[in-house]
């Protein structure tokens, strides 16, 4: 009942998956148990070290949103500048791509009756 | 018991239109008891369709005729046609309905505290439940002109609810962009219709589809309705208004919002495979739907990567995950008339794109009640000013993260489930498609990385140092979609089998909902 086999060329089971995930998890978990152990909350090697200068404040250290991601905008750049220019936010333009839609659908109807 | 179920479809419709009504009169007297009477009635419309939609697969298509001597005569004596109003429940129908009725019933929870403070709450449940009963018509009515009111009734109280904060500006203008565009598809729809009512004198869906001619009026009708529904639903390129309605509304009433638009995908499907069928240019119409679904995918996804708005992120996404769906829809319609190619990879194209839908409701409305719950706490949807959240609203870090991944499609969660059985069968007909769904999947992990990044880890920073977690009826409504997401994700055989397969069988069998119909000549 868990399984998907109508796919055509192979099932999925979740559950087959969460098993072989736990087994993953084991193995992951006995070569982590076998690292330094010597690590204590709280003291000063828990500190963050900035090559001796002075740590920022937590507002100034936080990495934003917005400068994630930087390189693939600049390679796609000029995708992105005639993407965005397109969305101008005015409703006028927005009914202008319905019409758009519309009438390109309608002469590739009209172009598929004509041929056949 | 029987006669319960008899009425079901009516009933589910009926009863939040009662509410609706009602609760200003029950508000006046008890806050406490509007919001019972708000939350008693979904509750009791959701068992209604469950009931209902028990009785659909295990005995066939439901029919109602309102003002008949009875609910299942169609066509009254001394005429061939039918001219009362019908509601048609098969598959399809009551697979929306399930989708309709648990978010609905989310929503209200998750409104109880969300909307606690706002002013006129009394208005806000009225309209909410015009929203939801609009969205049931919207999937129940067997007419094209209730169609088209139901449309209405959905379209004018969605844009009330998204400019109900109208404090805020852009509310304002996100109803207003709401307004106008659901205005022209609205009558655009109408405008259709007309042109199919001229020639036909019907109205029923199914004895439309018993009389289609797919005459050059048919063939302008048909484009302007693809066009219209395709915009409702944020269709690529006409989505531009969904990025600027959904970022604003309120958390609760956009996740309405989504299933309000899969009603305009259903109404496009039922147009499609069954008012039309295997009359139509299947390929080509195929090919201009599988065309909008790549486009949805691919600006959806590179838009929602660029966004620094929570709330217009997830939008984006969803314009995306649309994408999807209609890929699944196109290629289905595509190989309609080939019974072999149907078979082998066809029905089970649908079926993915059926299962899309509701797994699409579930995790695009988690994400949005996550992000509706972030705007709550700390009172912006900018994720450059996030920071840390994840320190001290643990659960909706979690609910994030969940919500997140199963968007994305990695297993074991419901969004794999459904893009593999879309990735598998599309494959079969053009590899090309399964490739670009896969990047774009890839895409989208990469834009939840950046906002769960953003928003959750970090450094606890000192301005959000008092911020706890949202109250429990909003942890609740979010708790309810991943308990159920997560069900979905280990379980995606039992939702196939139960509700999926039963939809895509009702879709592709146009036969059956024309006889349901027409078949019913006294």
């Amino acid at each position: 009942m868990t399984l998907i086999a109508e796919t055509g060329y192979e099932f999925w089971s979740p559950i087959i998956w969460l098993i072989a995930l736990a087994v993953l998890s084991v193995i992951i978990y006995f070569f982590r148990k076998r690292g330094q152990e010597k690590y204590k909350k709280g003291e000063d090697q828990a500190q963050i070290f900035l090559c001796g200068e002075e740590v920022p404040a937590a507002e100034e250290r936080q990495v934003r949103g917005g400068n994630a991601y930087w390189g693939f905008f600049e390679t796609l750049r000029e995708y992105y500048d005639g993407i965005v220019r397109l969305h101008t936010g005015i409703v006028n333009d927005y009914i202008v791509w319905f019409v758009a839609v519309t009438a390109i659908s309608a002469i590739i109807l009209l172009i598929v009756k004509l041929i056949g | 018991m029987a006669t319960l179920i008899e009425q079901s479809s009516i009933l589910i419709i009926a009863i939040p239109l009662l509410i609706a009504f009602l609760t200003p009169l029950i508000g006046m007297a008890s806050k406490k008891a509007r919001n019972t009477v708000v939350i008693v009635g979904l509750a009791f419309v959701a068992f209604l369709v469950f009931a209902l939609a028990r009785d659909v697969i295990l005995n066939g298509i439901h029919i109602y005729t309102l003002g008949a001597t009875s609910s299942s005569l169609t066509i009254p004596e001394g005429t061939m046609i039918p001219v009362r109003i019908i509601l048609e429940v098969d598959g399809v129908s009551v697979f929306m309905g399930i989708v309709v009725a648990i978010v609905a019933l989310v929503a209200v929870v998750y409104s109880l505290s969300a909307m606690k403070e706002e002013t006129g709450q009394n208005r806000f449940y009225t309209l909410l439940l015009l929203l939801i009963a609009g969205t049931f018509g919207m999937v129940f009515t067997g007419d094209l002109f209730n169609l088209f009111v139901f449309l209405e009734i959905a379209s004018i109280s969605g844009a009330a609810l998204i400019a109900f904060k109208i404090r805020f500006a852009d509310s304002q203008e996100g109803g207003f962009k709401y307004i106008v565009v659901s205005a022209i598809a609205s009558l655009m729809v109408l405008f259709a219709i007309s042109l199919l009512y001229a020639q036909y004198n019907l109205l029923n869906m199914g004895a439309l589809a018993a009389a289609m001619q797919y005459t050059m009026l048919d063939r302008i009708a048909l484009v302007i309705l693809i066009a219209a529904f395709a915009m409702k639903l944020g269709g690529v390129p006409m989505h531009m208004w969904l990025s600027d309605t959904y970022s604003v509304a309120p958390a609760s009433i956009t996740v309405l919002l989504i299933t309000a638009s899969q009603a305009s995908m259903y109404a496009l499907m039922r147009i499609c495979f069954i008012l039309y069928g295997v009359t139509l240019d299947l390929a080509v119409v195929g090919w201009i739907i599988i065309a909008i679904g790549i486009l949805s995918m691919f600006v959806g996804v590179t838009m929602a990567v660029r966004q620094t708005d929570i709330t217009r992120l997830i939008a984006y996404n969803c314009v995306c995950e649309a994408g999807f769906m209609l890929i699944g829809l196109g290629v289905g319609l595509a190989v309609l008339g080939d019974r072999t190619a149907l078979s082998t990879y066809g029905t089970t194209a649908i079926s993915g794109a059926f299962f899309h839908m509701i797994n699409h409701a579930l995790f695009e409305g988690l994400l949005f009640l996550v992000a509706g719950a972030i705007f709550y706490r700390i009172g912006t949807r900018d994720i450059n000013r996030m920071g840390g959240l994840g320190h001290t609203m643990k659960l909706t870090a979690v609910f994030f993260l969940l919500g997140a991944l199963a968007s994305s499609g990695l297993p074991p969660f419901n969004g794999f489930a459904s893009k593999i059985l879309i990735y598998e069968s599309v494959y079969q007909f053009n590899p090309i498609l399964t490739i670009i769904g896969i990047l774009v999947s890839i895409i989208t992990l990469a834009v939840f990385v950046k906002a769960f990044f953003s928003a959750f880890t970090g450094a606890l920073l000192p301005k959000y140092a008092d911020i706890k977690e949202v109250p429990k009826t909003m942890i609740a409504a979010m708790t309810i979609f991943a308990v159920i997401i997560i069900i979905f994700g280990l379980f995606p055989g039992l939702i196939v089998d139960w509700i999926v397969r039963p939809a895509t069988d009702a879709l592709v069998d146009q036969a059956s909902y024309i006889n349901a119909i027409m078949g019913a000549i006294p």
